[in-house]
């Protein structure tokens, strides 16, 4: 601004210079001073026209056009504020969808960890590529090395400037028992080296984090993360230093993590960290190691997780070289593997710029299929939104005419056309933001199924740049054809046309952009509609499965004891008394327990061994078993077919007995009567740990919902060696969730320490295990639906544009005895026409694409005929709908109305 | 022709301003007075430059970097702004005169065609 001013200043100072220099000559020449004046004045011609042309050629002439561009096209969108809604509508719904799924794909996969330099960061696990005898065992999630191999690679390696080590102190989310003040509560933590703040370089937000020293003389201390701080203890700043109890054992709180740090797995989130360190209380993923042995001498168990910060200069080829090497060091000395067998394994060396990448690996495809899913609808949402600003045009044909007659270049139309999408863009994309925001917290309740995903999703720079650029590609999108095709006028007739009769070449073409947009929309609609049908079908086939058991009016709930220092027969003897108390709870109606909770997705699995068997080195005889109580089988309503089921009467000092299922039976004796002979787990048999079968049950679904129901064994709990957690089932009467609060005090009354984890009913549960069907099915139900009420409107625009055009035509056949019937028909086959132009066109695609998604099915093939039949069904049903009205009125047209039109 | 003799200055065409200022700024810089003034004087003041127009036409020049403006001194020691040709500019004039001559020649072949 101040720069114009100088230059507003110094062009005076010129003309005036000017004015003078003209006197002067003007005075050389005899004239009287004045007359001279007068004279050069006039020569120099008007000095305010002159200083505004100067004006006009600095300017920021593109700017300045763009303010009149949009103060015209706010004032033309003012003028038609229902065609502005309805478009801002359709965008925003389309902007918006996009926006919510990709601030989940931001926080999934594209959000860099909250750390310094992320990039220098690589995750280290081990990869085995076949199977090892008396190699290391895995507790199968993402494990990376023993602890004394840890321990060898941070004190020397040439790799990486710093190493970290890490391990969760449970499977689940909620797996420690913690006591604040005498309140028995559960919560998520992570036990990690002393380095692992400093080597993140991560500082604290309160008080101090974790230190080298914490690790070396193992001292309880912990530091909570800024959640947890927040809701367990109100941001009060006087946390640190107060104790409390993790896993039995006192823990003083010393400092608080940062708002942003969330661990180095995006979806979880742990509650707290502690050091590494061997602790009665606190074990690596919540195992209790048999007796005699430690998870930190142990060589041959690797649950250490690892990361390292690479050094500048190296590449990550040599590193992995480098750490191969090492890795088959540490095999063949620690664990004694010979050279060959030592080859099986390699190392992977991942970037963790991200984080680990496990819930990516969940989450990756899933948000992908939803990100096309989201494409697509706003794909139709375009079409539509350049359908309705075609016929916007088409009325604004003699304004446009007008302005190109006086003189307006077309590129100039052209752009003020674009400015007006563009603002309708933006306040699509506006809308879309907020609707986003409310979207996306929706979409993570669908993704987690109702239990909290701890997943940052938050506006961002990037959301916001894929928001403002999805926003400007959709105004070009839909804003470019109609530009250009209303600017390309014939202007005679255009500037003579009255309202709407009368044909010409160019409008004829025009027609036809309208009709190819109504295609479009059809085609892809087709695409989400039969997307929808598969994806609602797969569910319903889940949901309506016989599951061999019957999970309604059944409570689950969990509890780990070991954590109360409860072990062996008084571990036992602690289930046997829970169960008598829980049975005798008025409104139960029977009562069991199991290792693992059926369709919870875990599983037990070992080869099995049968008595005279003889086993095939390459044939799959892994089998699936479960460690149950008494009367499991009949609390979970599993049929018995054969034999007796386990009850009370089995114990750990009576014989050792199990059920099987039928699937196992045949596997294993065919046609022969499974009852009295016997197995055991394990690759070869051994009478002294074989277990006797005294039933055969039908066959029932275990680990989730898909797929056959496996080969399953049931054995007594009391019998099972080594437990730990248990989930028990308990069958009501009535509603499951009105013996909530009383199975609580039965709980508490056996031991007030003990805290209930995973509380709900096997209903739940299932549903938990169908998230991602049914996030698919709501979610492509909704932009299905979506999909059909845009193009919808598509096509009744451009049927009602239709008829209105050939108002003339339909007035002659009317004259010349055409039936109403016949008109109906007409207009009808025109929409009918169009809709199976998009359906040929579509259906293709959408066979192909179902492809992509076959993995997600259940119950039907990808090309499932009815679906695919059911789907363009619709479509024609919806286009009738949406074409009746415009046919009506074409088939009441009055012929004498009709003709006086020309 | 009935013109020539009711009117002896003819007004300028569009954009032929902008050649004849080049032109002008060939021989040395000049600030605005002295290029009008040069424009009469050299077509015999048959080509009326009304004087105000030179200016949106030199900052257009300007603007397209044709030309370039300094400060300097006028003859009577007084400050004034100069204009001169960059070397842009100077292509550009070629580039004009070519045009305008060939503009010149079709249109004089369309009003005198006999004498072609």
């Amino acid at each position: 601004m101040k720069r114009r001013k100088r230059m507003l200043e110094e062009l005076d100072q010129d003309i005036r210079d000017h004015i003078e220099a003209e006197t002067r000559d003007n005075i050389e020449r005899g004239m009287p001073p004045e007359e001279a004046r007068y004279a050069a004045e006039r020569a120099f011609g008007n000095t305010a026209l002159v200083k505004e042309e100067v004006r006009a050629v600095w300017e920021w002439q593109w700017l300045e056009r763009l303010g009149q561009d949009l103060r015209y096209g706010l004032r033309m969108l003012a003028k038609a504020p229902g065609l502005a809604v309805v478009v801002v509508l359709s965008l925003a719904l389309g902007i918006g969808a996009n926006i919510a799924i990709f601030s989940l794909v931001d926080a999934v996969m594209l959000r860099m960890l909250p750390v310094k330099d992320p990039q220098q960061l690589f995750s280290l696990s081990s990869n085995q590529t076949k199977p090892v005898r008396g190699g290391p065992g895995y507790s199968g999630y993402g494990i990376s090395l023993s602890y004394s191999g840890f321990e060898r690679l941070r004190q020397q390696n040439d790799v990486f400037s710093s190493v970290v080590g890490f391990v969760p102190l449970g499977f689940g989310p909620e797996s420690v028992a913690v006591n604040i003040d005498g309140q028995p509560s559960l919560a998520g933590g992570e036990m990690v080296s002393g380095n692992y703040f400093t080597g993140l370089g991560v500082s604290a937000i309160l008080g101090r984090l974790l230190t080298s020293e914490d690790e070396e003389h193992a001292t309880r201390v912990t530091v909570l993360s800024y959640g947890y701080w927040t809701h367990k203890f109100g941001r009060d700043p006087a946390v640190v230093g107060k104790t409390i109890a993790l896993g039995g054992e006192p823990y003083t709180i010393v400092g608080v993590a940062p708002p942003e740090f969330f661990g180095v797995e995006p979806g979880r989130a742990p509650d707290f960290w502690v050091p590494l360190a061997e602790e009665p209380g606190l074990t690596p993923w919540g195992v209790q190691p048999p007796k005699g042995q430690s998870f930190f001498t142990a060589k041959n168990w690797w649950w250490l997780m690892i990361m390292g910060r690479m050094k500048p200069g190296v590449s990550r080829e040599q590193a992995r070289a480098g750490l191969d090497v090492w890795l088959r060091q540490t095999l063949t000395g620690e664990s004694g593997l010979s050279q060959a067998e030592a080859q099986a394994f390699v190392m992977k060396l991942e970037p963790a710029s991200r984080g680990l990448d496990n819930l990516r690996g969940e989450f990756s495809q899933p948000l992908r299929i939803l990100m096309g899913l989201v494409g697509l609808v706003l794909l139709i949402a375009c079409a539509n939104v350049a359908a309705l600003l075609l016929a916007r045009a088409r009325a604004r044909r003699r304004e446009i005419a007008m302005r190109l007659a006086l003189g307006a270049s077309r590129t100039r139309l052209v752009r003020q056309l674009l400015t007006e999408s563009l603002l309708l863009a933006a306040a699509g994309g506006l809308c879309g933001m907020a609707l986003a925001g409310w979207g996306a917290r929706v979409l993570l309740l669908l993704m987690s199924g109702g239990a909290s995903l701890p997943l940052e999703v938050h506006t961002n720079l990037t959301v916001v740049g894929f928001a403002a650029g999805v926003s400007m590609l959709a105004g070009i999108l839909f804003g470019l054809a109609p530009a250009l095709g209303s600017t390309r006028l014939n202007l005679n007739p255009a500037l003579k046309e009255n309202a709407d009769g009368g044909f010409d070449e160019g409008r004829m073409r025009r027609w036809s952009l309208g009709k190819s947009l109504v295609v479009a929309q059809v085609a892809f609609s087709l695409l989400l509609v039969a997307g929808a049908g598969l994806f609602v079908r797969t569910l319903m086939n889940l949901e309506h499965q016989n599951l061999g058991f019957d999970p309604r009016g059944l409570l689950l709930f969990g509890v780990n004891p070991t954590q109360n220092g409860y072990e062996g027969p008084r571990l036992i003897s602690l289930y046997d008394r829970l169960l008598q108390r829980i049975r005798a709870l008025p409104g139960v109606r029977a009562a069991s327990l199991s290792a693992i909770a059926p369709i919870s997705g875990w599983f037990n699995s070992s080869p099995i061994s049968v008595e005279g068997g003889q086993t095939k080195a390459d044939e799959n005889l892994n089998a699936l078993w479960n460690a149950v109580g008494p009367d499991f089988l009949n609390t979970m309503g599993i049929r018995l077919v054969l034999g007796r089921g386990i009850g009370d009467h089995d114990t750990s000092t009576s014989p050792r007995v199990a059920v099987v299922n039928q699937a196992l039976a045949r596997k294993f004796f065919g046609n022969l009567d499974p009852l009295g002979r016997s197995f055991n787990f394990g690759r070869a048999f051994k009478p002294d740990e074989a277990y006797e079968i005294v039933g055969v049950v039908e066959d029932a679904k275990y680990t989730d919902m898909r797929g056959e129901a496996p080969m399953t064994a049931y054995i007594p709990f009391s019998q099972a060696g080594e437990i730990g957690a248990m989930h028990f089932e308990v069958r009501t009467a009535g509603d499951p969730a009105f013996l909530i609060p009383s199975l609580r005090r039965a709980v508490l009354e056996v031991d007030s320490d003990l805290a209930l984890s995973e509380l709900k009913t096997q209903s739940q549960q299932i549903d938990e295990s169908l998230v991602e069907e049914r996030l698919f099915a709501k979610l492509s139900s909704f932009f299905g639906v979506l999909a059909l009420g845009l193009a919808a409107i598509g096509l009744y625009g451009t049927m009602t544009y239709s008829v209105t055009r050939k108002t003339n035509e339909i007035g002659i056949r009317v004259a010349l005895g055409a039936r109403e019937s016949q008109i109906l028909r007409m207009v009808l086959g025109e929409a009918f026409a169009l809709v199976l132009i998009g359906a040929a066109l579509g259906l293709p695609l959408a066979l192909a694409t179902a492809r992509l998604v076959a993995s997600k099915l259940y119950g039907l093939k990808a090309s499932d005929p009815l679906t695919f039949s059911l789907a363009i069904g619709l479509q024609l049903a919806v286009a009738t709908l949406a074409a009746y009205l415009p046919a009506r009125r074409a088939s009441r047209v009055d012929p004498m109305v009709a003709l006086r039109c020309e | 022709m009935s013109t020539r003799e009711e009117r002896d200055r003819i007004e300028l065409l569009q954009g032929t301003l902008d050649l004849l200022i080049l032109r002008t700024l060939l021989f040395g810089p000049a600030h605005g007075h002295a290029i009008a003034k040069a424009i009469e004087r050299d077509s015999e003041n048959v080509l009326q430059v009304e004087q105000g127009s030179l200016y949106p036409a030199l900052h257009r020049l300007i603007k397209r970097g044709w030309i370039s403006a300094e400060a300097g001194t006028s003859e009577n020691n007084r400050r004034a702004k100069y204009y001169r040709l960059t070397a842009k500019g100077r292509k550009q004039l070629n580039i004009e005169r070519t045009k305008w001559d060939k503009l010149a020649g079709a249109i004089a072949r369309i009003l005198r065609p006999a004498e072609q």
